[in-house]
């Protein structure tokens, strides 16, 4: 059993960033806010070792705007994987997506896509369609 | 294809929406057959959950045929008669491990307004808000079905459409609330509402061996049918003194397992249900919370209490004291139908639980929502309005 102490920096603060990551690090929505340095933590149903060796894509193409840390969950729990942002490319609305798309991927294989939409815009629920578009940005993760 | 959609705080119309398609390679179109109202879209209808948008299909609790398959569906095949969870789960994550599939962390892909709600976010359920998940519903000629290995279930052959549609919610929330509120043999238990889910929870109390089961409405109809159908005591709490009855009824003790299947528009006598209702509508709170208020009073001490109904935000006069002070256990959730839902097809073929007796109203989906007004309404005694949407 592994201990909460086991703690593993999976990803070197100091990478390099590649032509790829840095694109996709630059599409930051403009109304995603500045993180807030915050560490954000999710646990994965995911037994630590099989983790660690590959960060899923989400996570892997943040390399170098991040600091990811992984560790095994108490109870065999799974796996804790934490990131925080390490400059103003990455707000904390992606980290969460980043964070949930990745369990997501590491536990299903897969991220599930919305429904198709059957509703149409008023002045009345804007406020709720500019939240779902922003759906796995928000919450308190 | 034609649906029924929420057009605005209690409006509804059957109109036309796009045909749904396989998203992930987990889905399923399933063709609907049979879909049925629920209690909790009433929620819905009369804008109690702010999270609709004009045009979404309601709709949770359904039956169908298989159309289309993802390329990673591995149980179903074009042709299956299937039942579905109304809540949508992966089955792999550490909630849906625990089978609290309801909790599932990747079932819902909106999960910001529940988390920021509630703290945490639950999973996502079809035609149930865009707060869990935006889930395109049932009362639809067609539905995307996500995960489908996990939460459809061919229905055996033995088992009709009408019986199997209830699997989908009603009989497996209701087995809940006696499974999860534990429920064992010689117990005595009181359920709130007679309506589908109490129905089914009172017949889960039976099945499971509880010496008494009483179930509390004030709808004759359905204290009835939950005497004939459930085997359960009825109790009308507009002729008599509920708690005195309950404790008489359980030798001075009260109830061993108290279960609420009514929700957050409850309806009580008195002042207490002027009380609520103007809460309500200043919005200094969000639910009608009175049939828990009297569960958790008339429970035994150190019994336990099971909140099916739905709620979905903050309750005044909540009864802490009583709950502290009599050591109670408290529970609640929204169904975890792939827990339940094979046990139940295996019962329903065996006839130990029937459900047809709760459509009561049958219709074309043209006239859902006239169906929907009889439901809300009560009228002509419906328990249940059915739709057929081919």
């Amino acid at each position: 059993m592994r201990l909460m102490t086991r703690a593993v920096l999976v990803t070197a603060v100091t990478a390099a960033l590649g032509g790829t990551t840095y694109r996709v690090v630059a599409r930051r929505r403009s109304a995603s806010a500045p993180s807030s340095g915050r560490r954000h933590v999710i646990t994965v149903q995911r037994p630590f070792d099989e983790i660690a060796e590959v960060l899923p894509e989400p996570l892997s193409a943040y390399h170098g705007a991040l600091d990811v840390q992984l560790r095994a969950a108490p109870a065999d729990r799974g796996t804790e994987i934490s990131a925080r942002a390490l400059n103003d490319t990455v707000s904390d609305g992606d980290i969460r997506r980043l964070l949930r798309e990745s369990r997501s991927l590491l536990e299903v294989g897969d991220v599930l896509q919305p429904g198709g939409p059957t509703s149409t815009p008023t002045a009345l629920n804007a406020p709720l369609r500019a939240a779902t578009r922003h759906g796995r940005e928000g919450g308190l993760l | 294809m034609k649906a029924l959609q929420w057009q605005g705080v209690n409006k509804l119309a059957v109109g036309e929406v796009p045909d749904p398609e396989i998203r992930n390679p987990g889905d399923i179109i399933v063709k609907v057959t049979r879909t049925v109202t629920c209690g909790s879209d009433l929620h819905l209808i009369g804008g109690y959950i702010p999270f609709m948008e004009k045009g979404d299909v309601l709709g949770h609790e359904f039956v169908g045929e298989v159309v289309e398959v993802g390329s990673d569906v591995r149980n179903h095949r074009v042709g299956d008669r299937v039942v579905v969870s109304s809540f949508i789960a992966c089955g792999k994550c550490y909630f849906c491990a625990q089978e609290l599939f309801s909790l599932c962390d990747n079932g819902n892909t909106n999960p910001a307004i529940t988390e920021t709600l509630w703290g945490q976010a639950p999973g996502g359920c079809f035609g149930y808000s865009h707060a869990m998940g935006g889930n395109p519903g049932s009362h639809a000629q067609y539905i995307r079905v996500p995960f489908a290995d996990v939460g459809a279930f061919i229905v055996p052959e033995a088992v009709t459409d009408e019986r199997a549609l209830f699997a989908s919610d009603s009989a497996s929330t209701g087995w809940m609330g006696a499974d999860l509120g534990g429920v064992r043999p010689g117990d005595v238990v009181a359920v709130w509402g007679a309506g589908a889910v109490g129905q089914m929870a009172a017949r889960a109390a039976v099945l499971l061996g509880a010496d008494r089961v009483i179930v509390i409405d004030r709808y004759e109809n359905r204290l009835g049918q939950a005497e004939k159908f459930a085997g359960a005591e009825p109790l009308n709490y507009e002729h008599t003194d509920v708690e005195a009855e309950l404790r008489e009824r359980s030798g001075g003790r009260g109830p061993d397992v108290c279960i609420e299947a009514v929700g957050m528009e409850a309806h009580t006598p008195g002042a207490q249900f002027l009380y609520d209702q103007v809460k309500q509508q200043l919005r200094l709170q969000t639910d009608r919370p009175a049939a828990v208020r009297d569960a958790i009073h008339a429970c035994r001490k150190g019994g336990s209490v099971f909140v099916l109904g739905v709620y979905a935000g903050f309750v005044d006069k909540f009864p802490l004291g009583a709950l502290m002070n009599k050591g109670l256990t408290v529970r609640g959730a929204q169904m975890h139908g792939q827990r339940y839902i094979p046990m139940l097809l295996d019962r329903m073929a065996r006839g130990e639980l029937v459900t047809e007796h709760l459509a009561t109203h049958t219709m074309p989906l043209a006239d859902a929502p006239a169906g929907y007004r009889m439901f809300k309404d009560k009228e002509d005694d419906c328990v249940r309005a059915v739709f057929l949407p081919n």
